[in-house]
């Protein structure tokens, strides 16, 4: 009996019992389901985990950090000059190895527009900060060798910073204005773009969140509200990144490093860095890159290893392992409930076995083989898996609508190719390995005795 | 050569701690083109062998050959061929699928002997005009009389054109008239040339075979020719 023909019975035996064979398919349908709906889920988690740390530089961007020194150092640690500009300026003559690089002093400040006065932190910086921060400039322009080499008083600000200090002008294009940024006058040149994750540009979208709700047009929100708006979408891990002050770091050292008054007593300019930050050009000699790095920053910390990396690839491979884990246990509870469903396959198959014995023994009576009767079970038993499967697929399209209908602010469940294959053929495989048994058990009757029965 | 060849075949089945000698030595032989009558009470062995010679079973020990071939130690495999290719079935209670229309029932052999469609369906057709079922092709069989489906299962035992058709009690479950049908179209196919068994414990339909084998305890007591018979039963 050939393939067709086995397919044929099969699906006309399913047929003959529409609400039984329903039934022994629903565990298989569920199973798909919830596998599926689990592996969109944990995709779309990672896809916001990626989104995240790829907002925060990447895993190309590496920190130099300060480190105890070893105890054999421990008596000349002194004679290292600590991290400094030079430091980076060593670092931007490692060839083709090292893209970016740049020094950051952190600054407290106290940032004035008109009536309006906060507190920040500002980023003093080479122009590289902001490409390797991925930060993009939405008017105006971002900061240049120019500024550095000037000194100019010139400072470059996220989107909250601005709402926060024009608050009744929406969308305001502060470029042009000057600020006072510790009791000196600097000019904006450039604001920054607005950052948020795809999560919470959709929450914004969906109104969900009143409080970060976001009009581009600005004519939703009202001055009085506008406290509300971007700046209180504090749940936001973009927020840090919408409130950045960035200004060349000589202008902060010579307005606000050059001295260094402990007591009555002027240490003199403090030369030393907050941050030294640079990203890797070529991802795959992340290792290289480093050793070359610290070679040469061994020249200029005179030999003093006071100096470490900071990098996000530990980072990454937490997330990249925690996703894993998530995916992995739940597939395996889906996985669970899509073997309960062959079990089910398994039970029912026996159980038409048992009512078809006759038959059987009729079709083994008119030249049947014990193949060709175990064909026609695995076959029907695989139609069921395949129905299931393709039922379940569809399925998992509703079961993640209602997800996202219930918490529509967390990411959004990818559906991904990949994934609805592997899902498929897992009920596709349940289905045929379940009809095994009852397959072979059926291929095993006598003839005789299955004409005798009944 | 006869075209069935038994010697000294037996059959034992074991029941519990009780062993069953079922056939006790049987020799046989079937010629080509006999209509033989296997009769015996119940209990007699005559089912047994019925099975052995259908192929549905092989013996305990002895040979047993059907068409020159030594099916008693034959693989399951084997013997589904055996059954497929030169062995016609008619049961007693039909053993039609209720699922399948007449004609999906006559196929069926032809199925599993794995001929195309457009053949299967051509050869299936000729056998169901054979038993005059035309008009009834597309009927399931719980559409049929008793002796309409008896005919399907004569049609389906043809189809493949046997070497020998089997019927076990094939009267069994119908009345006198239309046993009598049925018995008269085991005769006319007889006269067509095929060779037939018929197992019955009746007498009277015994009567009507050519031949007269009886069967008692597992042994043939009684193997004698009947006197022609009338055309008329």
């Amino acid at each position: 009996m050939n393939l067709w023909l086995s397919l044929l019975v099969g699906f006309k035996e399913i047929w003959a019992h529409k609400f039984r064979s329903f039934l022994t398919m629903l565990g298989v349908i569920l199973g798909v389901a919830s596998l599926l709906s689990m592996f969109s889920l944990t995709a779309g988690m990672a896809h916001g985990v990626r989104e995240y740390i790829t907002q925060l530089g990447g895993i190309e961007l590496v920190g130099v950090i300060k480190q105890e020194v070893p105890v054999e150092q421990e008596y000349k640690w002194e004679i290292s000059p600590g991290r400094t500009v030079a430091d980076a300026e060593a670092i931007a003559k490692i060839p083709h190895l090292v893209s970016l690089v740049s020094p950051v002093v952190e600054l407290p400040i106290n940032i004035i527009a008109g009536p309006n006065n906060f507190r920040y932190e500002a980023q003093a910086v080479w122009p590289d900060y902001l490409p390797i921060n991925k930060h993009n400039v939405a008017f105006g322009r971002p900061l240049s060798w120019l500024d550095v080499e000037e000194a100019k008083h010139v400072c470059v600000v996220g989107r909250l910073v601005v709402d926060k200090l024009w608050p009744d002008r929406p969308d305001y294009n502060a470029v042009g204005e000057t600020v006072l940024i510790n009791q000196r006058p600097f000019t904006v040149v450039g604001i920054f773009e607005f950052y948020e994750s795809d999560r919470d540009k959709r929450r914004r979208e969906l109104g969900i969140d009143k409080a970060s709700a976001y009009s581009s047009s600005g004519n939703l929100r009202s001055p009085s509200s506008s406290s509300y708006s971007r700046s209180s979408s504090r749940y936001s891990s973009f927020t840090r990144k919408n409130s950045t002050v960035v200004m060349p770091i000589s202008t902060a050292f010579y307005e606000f490093k050059s001295a260094n008054v402990v007591g009555k007593e002027d240490q003199g300019p403090d030369y030393r860095l907050d941050r030294l930050i640079f990203q890797v050009a070529d991802i795959d000699r992340f290792k290289e890159t480093l050793d070359r790095v610290a070679d040469m920053l061994r020249v200029t910390h005179r030999g003093i290893d006071d100096f470490g990396f900071d990098t996000r690839e530990e980072w990454f491979e937490r997330n990249e392992e925690y996703i894993r884990n998530v995916r992995a246990s739940g597939g395996l509870i889906a996985g669970i409930s899509l073997l309960v469903g062959g079990i089910g396959i398994t039970n029912i198959m026996l159980a038409s076995i048992t009512e078809r014995i006759r038959e059987i023994g009729v079709r083994r009576a008119v030249g049947a083989k014990g193949r060709d009767i175990f064909i026609q079970i695995v076959v029907e038993s695989a139609v069921i898996g395949v129905i299931g499967g393709l039922l379940g697929l569809v399925a998992s399209l509703g079961v993640m609508k209602i997800l996202v209908a219930i918490s529509p602010g967390d990411n959004a469940p990818v559906l991904e190719f990949e994934n609805v294959v592997i899902s498929f053929s897992f009920a596709v495989i349940i289905g045929v390995v379940s009809g095994i048994y009852p397959a072979v058990k059926a291929a095993r009757i006598e003839p005789i005795e299955a004409l005798r029965y009944g | 050569m006869a075209l069935i060849e038994l010697r000294n075949v037996t059959k034992r089945y074991r029941v519990g701690e009780q062993e069953i000698n079922a056939l006790a030595g049987i020799d046989l032989e079937i010629a080509q083109g006999e209509f033989a009558a296997i009769i015996g009470p119940s209990g007699s062995g005559k089912s047994t062998l019925m099975h052995l010679l259908g192929c549905l079973d092989t013996p305990s020990t002895g040979t047993m050959t059907i068409d020159g071939m030594d099916v008693s130690r034959a693989s399951s495999n084997k013997l589904a061929e055996m059954r497929n290719q030169k062995i016609g079935f008619v049961f007693q209670s039909f053993n039609l699928l209720v699922k399948l229309n007449v004609l999906q029932n006559v196929e069926l052999p032809l199925i599993y002997a794995g001929i195309p469609s457009s053949v299967r369906r051509e050869k299936a057709l000729a056998a169901i005009e054979r038993v005059g079922l035309t008009e009834r092709v597309n009927n399931t069989p719980l559409q049929l009389s008793g002796g309409q489906m008896q005919r399907v299962a004569i049609a389906r035992a043809l189809v493949n054109s046997p070497k020998i058709i089997f019927a076990d009690e094939p009267t069994g479950n119908l009345d006198s008239n239309t046993g009598a049908t049925i018995l008269e179209m085991f005769r006319e196919l007889s006269r067509q040339g095929s060779t037939i068994v018929l197992v019955t414990h009746d007498n009277g339909i015994a009567a009507q075979a050519a031949r007269r084998i009886e069967i008692r305890d597992g042994r043939i007591v009684n193997d004698t020719i009947n006197p022609p018979q009338p055309v008329a039963a």
